[in-house]
């Protein structure tokens, strides 16, 4: 069973460009979990595998060129190595949906991230489709569906 | 445009200093207060004020003062302003909040909107934000869209949501028709895998709830057994033949992942399918667990079907893997499921195989042969590169250590002790300290090799060994039966140490020369008798006082601790060397500071002095070499500890002995026999072990005489008298003591103890979430003859009350069946 803790998107510069939570936390657990894990991340090397413990659960990231994908999941409950597959699912979409993604692309279009990561991973962490295309069609719908929007208002 | 998100986002990036930063974010955060403060503001303006504002949420400033306007955003009519306002409020809101009661009539609206997309915007906020409030109001809402929709988009959404909220309010399990499933399983047309993951996801919600609530009977009045489980257990075929079907399916354009079909919604199955039987088992439900044969065999045909080369293939072993030894399958699967783990191994992946180690070490008390097969796969993780897969081929290689492979063991990690370097202390700690556990439980025959183990482990990690592991190490010694195998050891440290390679050993390597020192105390004239060896020119009395002589100078300012075994290897050695120039540079050794600023030191050097100006006679006695050290007494009874092996310990007995009447008698009868020192020893030795047996019998009797302690003298295992029995059945008792609990850990033994023959005892224990638990060995064995009695170690690591509860499979009187027990314990300590 998929139950993210959270997913946060850190570049090799320690900034996080984007971060979801998928369990309630108080502000202050949220801050303790990113000003710990950002440096513990950053610092393992390219070989060491992708699973660390922290506090009482796991973690399991991943880099893509810039960009560390972090996400927190419930020990015992989520799959380690199917993890790894959802950071990868997500890259994925993003990629098409972007066409080539990079950093870039995700700092100046964090919304159209978060559409396609609410798309894909649902309520407590759980994965709610694991098509690409599923998900890409249904943000583009919703993509065309808000430009008409904004043609209807300038035609009147 | 200066006032779109873009330049906003530009600025940030372009700040040239962090003050600069700070500056254009307060700016605009203050800006967007103001803003957003303005009833008139148009549609557009609002929108770009809340984007910045998110843009602030992700770089971790405040932003609460918009959380209201990002409901008013939902309000909206326009979906653009719908979509962004959801997208907000999901990231600005949580669960906690008071602000969501606002929002449940607008999400009961747009759950019945004619548009989808903002159905699905509703449905989704709704599974991120859903408090027990919201959960009991819009449950129909969604249920309405699950019964009716015939939309797999909306389908899936609407699942998954109804799973988060019956999860969320427990009561909702009442009005939850299981039939709405039925029909959509039986819809071809909208069983998109999408769809299939909401149906999985709802299944599992229901389960853990299930599971959660064991036989208790909720205040509802629902009997799971009957209300809930019974007629779920009719989707199970479906269930069976779906995933067989996905896991044999070749490559379906858009599900693929590095040719599996699908490995999410396999594992979600498989995940599913597990609950199940967790809860079958549980409630023992015959409706359920009729399907086990079907589980194992399916498990089995999905364990040798699904290609192991790529990560996603291998997340669904692991999967299937985990499920086969959480639910404890039949033996086949679960060598089949170690195998696995062992191919894990093999890999160059080391996501693969950190889940396999970590995966085995569970494993052990559940497959232990079938583990051990595997022991040169797991040496070999010993040298991966990456120190936290070392880590874990550490802890599975203790593990999986026992009589059989010892030697080999030992040898294995000596080689990975060899490659450590500073970086890695933890793992050199960790080693040292299973090794001395490792030589406490089990006997080597060959007492000379587990010597050479030791100056091993101290020529190479030495450094980082703490006292309490040098004592440990010193006992070992002490208690070794040979007197050659000492005198070899001393005569190895000491030609490394006087040697021309002494640049091996440096200063820093504190644990070789304080066995060292202690070694010269105690042993010295064992050495320094053997006339005949070809190393006298390296060795003899003068090379081994200089020796103390100078390692005194490298330490007395800066360490205590070796100064004082210093003293008194000063002081042991002045009886066994004969030249008086020797003698007198020992005296001189310990005169020197008997004027130090120091008080304890000096207390010590004058009390040394006392003993020095004794005659020689009554010193040999008192300086006679060490007895031996009975550890576990000290363990289990507080009597009087039998000489600590620590001689500034010893010398306060001494001097108590020595100023007492009775000493100088003592020393006479004694006298004759020292010409035979060996002899003398085992008397010593002799006499204080039948002393504490009696004194240990006659505590253990008087506190516990319910205890069978009569009964376990054939056995190797003996009930310590503070174990508290916390299981009595038919077939056995199961007696607990906790060994220790501080600082986050604590170690607990549990002794069984058989009332009928048994064989291929298993034990599982379960601990509470906050708690980790590793499982040691039973020992002797797994099988136990009448009253006789086998012990286990249990490390539980974390925090919270200590509570247990443990489940027993065994054969009884040989017979093929197994038995179960089960029960809970708990332990009035916390972590």
């Amino acid at each position: 069973m998929t139950q993210l803790k959270y997913l946060i998107l850190v570049s090799r510069q320690g900034k996080i460009r984007l971060k979801k939570w998928y369990t309630a936390m108080t502000a202050s657990e949220k801050a303790k979990i990113v000003k710990d894990l950002t440096p513990t991340i950053l610092a393992r090397k390219p070989k060491m595998c992708n699973i660390i413990e922290y506090s009482d659960h796991k973690v399991v990231y991943k880099r893509y060129a810039s960009l560390f994908f972090i996400v927190g999941v419930t020990p015992d409950v989520d799959n380690e190595l199917l993890t790894l597959e959802i950071i990868h699912r997500f890259v994925e979409t993003m990629d098409t949906y972007f066409g080539n993604v990079c950093e870039l692309d995700i700092i100046f279009n964090f919304s159209k991230a978060y559409d396609i990561l609410n798309e894909m991973v649902m309520c407590d962490g759980s994965i709610a489709e694991s098509s690409r295309k599923e998900v890409l069609h249904h943000v583009t719908v919703m993509d065309t569906m808000e430009s008409n929007d904004n043609l209807e208002r300038v035609l009147s | 445009m200066g006032s779109s998100l873009r330049s906003f986002i530009k600025d940030v990036r372009g700040a040239k200093t962090l003050a600069d930063e700070r500056a254009i974010i307060t700016k605009q955060s203050a800006k967007i207060r103001t803003k957003l403060r303005d009833d008139h503001l148009p549609h557009e303006k609002r929108r770009v004020n809340i984007q910045k504002l998110l843009y602030l949420y992700i770089l971790g400033e405040k932003t609460h003062f918009g959380q209201v306007e990002c409901i008013n955003l939902i309000a909206s009519d326009d979906f653009v302003d719908k979509r962004l306002g959801y997208l907000a409020a999901t990231l600005l809101l949580d669960e906690s909040e008071d602000l969501l009661t606002l929002l449940t009539n607008m999400l009961n609206n747009d759950l019945h909107h004619p548009n989808k997309y903002a159905v699905s915007l509703a449905l989704t906020s709704l599974g991120f934000l859903s408090s027990p409030e919201l959960a009991r109001d819009l449950y129909p809402d969604v249920e309405n869209i699950i019964k009716n929709s015939k939309d797999p988009f909306l389908l899936k959404k609407a699942l998954q949501c109804a799973a988060k909220l019956i999860f969320k309010d427990v009561s909702l399990l009442e009005i939850f028709n299981i039939e709405d499933i039925t029909k959509i399983l039986a819809n071809h047309s909208v069983c998109t895998h999408g769809v299939l993951l909401g149906v999985a996801k709802i299944l599992q919600s229901i389960l853990s709830i299930g599971l959660n609530r064991g036989n208790d009977d909720g205040e509802d009045g629902v009997d799971y057994n009957s209300d809930v489980l019974s007629p779920l257990s009719l989707l199970l075929r479906d269930f069976f033949v779906r995933l067989e079907n996905l896991n044999s399916k070749n490559i379906e354009p858009g599900y693929d992942v590095q040719g599996i079909c699908d490995p999410f919604l396999q594992c979600e199955m498989i995940y599913t399918l597990k609950l199940y039987f967790q809860v079958g088992e549980l409630l023992d439900s015959k409706h359920v667990l009729d399907y086990k044969n079907n589980f194992c065999d399916l498990l089995t045909r999905i364990a040798t079907n699904t290609d192991s080369t790529k990560n996603s293939g291998q997340a669904i072993l692991y999967e299937t893997v985990k499920t086969i030894f959480s639910l404890n399958l039949n033996q086949p699967l679960r060598v089949l499921g170690v195998n696995i783990l062992a191919k894990f191994l093999t890999g160059k992946e080391n996501n693969t195989k950190y889940v396999s180690l970590n995966t085995l070490l569970n494993v052990v008390p559940q497959e232990p042969t079938a583990v051990q097969r595997h022991r040169k796969f797991i040496s070999h993780c010993l040298q991966d590169s990456d120190v936290s897969i070392r880590m874990r081929a550490l802890e599975l290689s203790f593990a999986i250590l026992d009589d059989s492979n010892l030697v080999d063991s030992v040898n294995e990690l000596m080689k990975f002790l060899a490659k450590q370097d500073e970086d890695s202390k933890d793992l050199i700690v960790y080693s040292i300290d299973h090794l001395v556990d490792t030589f406490d439980f089990h006997t080597v025959k060959d007492e000379g090799w587990k010597l050479d183990i030791f100056l091993n482990v101290l020529k190479m990690v030495g450094s980082f060994i703490n006292y309490e592991k040098i004592n440990d190490i010193l006992i070992i010694i002490n208690n070794t039966t040979q007197l050659s195998d000492k005198s070899d050891f001393l005569r190895k440290l000491l030609t490394i140490s006087l040697g021309e390679k002494s640049i091996e050993i440096t200063d820093e390597n504190i644990g070789w020369q304080l066995v060292l020192i202690w070694c010269i105390g105690e042993y010295g004239d064992l050495i320094l008798n053997q006339n005949d060896e070809s190393s006298t020119n390296i060795i003899n009395e003068s090379s081994v006082t200089n020796y103390l002589l100078n390692i005194k100078e490298s330490y007395t300012t800066t360490n205590h601790k070796i100064f004082n075994y210093i003293l008194t290897a000063a002081l042991k050695l002045s009886i066994k060397v004969h030249d008086p120039k020797n003698i007198e540079q020992l005296r001189q050794l310990i005169l020197g500071y008997s004027d130090s600023s120091d008080l304890l030191l000096q207390t010590k050097c004058n009390q040394y002095e006392i003993f020095f100006n004794q005659p020689v006679s009554v010193r040999k006695v008192i300086l006679e070499t060490m007895p031996k050290f009975e550890k576990i007494n000290e363990k289990q009874n507080n009597i009087k500890k039998p000489s600590k092996s620590l001689i500034s310990d010893e010398s306060t007995n001494l001097i108590s002995d020595l100023l007492g009447d009775d000493s100088k008698t003592e020393a006479k009868t004694l006298k004759s026999d020292n010409v035979q020192p060996i002899d003398l020893l085992e008397e010593i030795f002799g006499e204080k072990k039948a002393v504490n047996q009696s004194v240990k019998s006659g505590e253990e009797q008087e506190k516990s005489a319910d205890l069978p302690l009569q009964s376990t003298k054939n056995s190797n295992v003996i009930l310590p008298s503070d174990a508290v029995k916390i299981h009595d059945s038919t077939s056995l008792n199961v007696y607990a003591s906790l060994l220790s609990a501080n600082a986050g850990q604590a170690h607990i033994e549990l002794y069984f103890q058989a009332k009928l023959p048994m064989s291929d005892l298993q034990t599982f224990c379960a601990v509470p979430k906050t708690q980790k638990l590793t499982l040691g060995q039973l020992h002797p064995s797994s099988t136990i003859e009448v009253n006789q009695i086998c012990k286990q170690l249990l490390k539980i690591s974390g925090s919270g009350k200590l509570k247990l509860r443990v489940k027993l499979n065994f054969h009884l009187n040989g017979s093929l069946s197994t038995t179960n027990e089960q029960f809970d314990h708990k332990f009035d300590k916390t972590l």
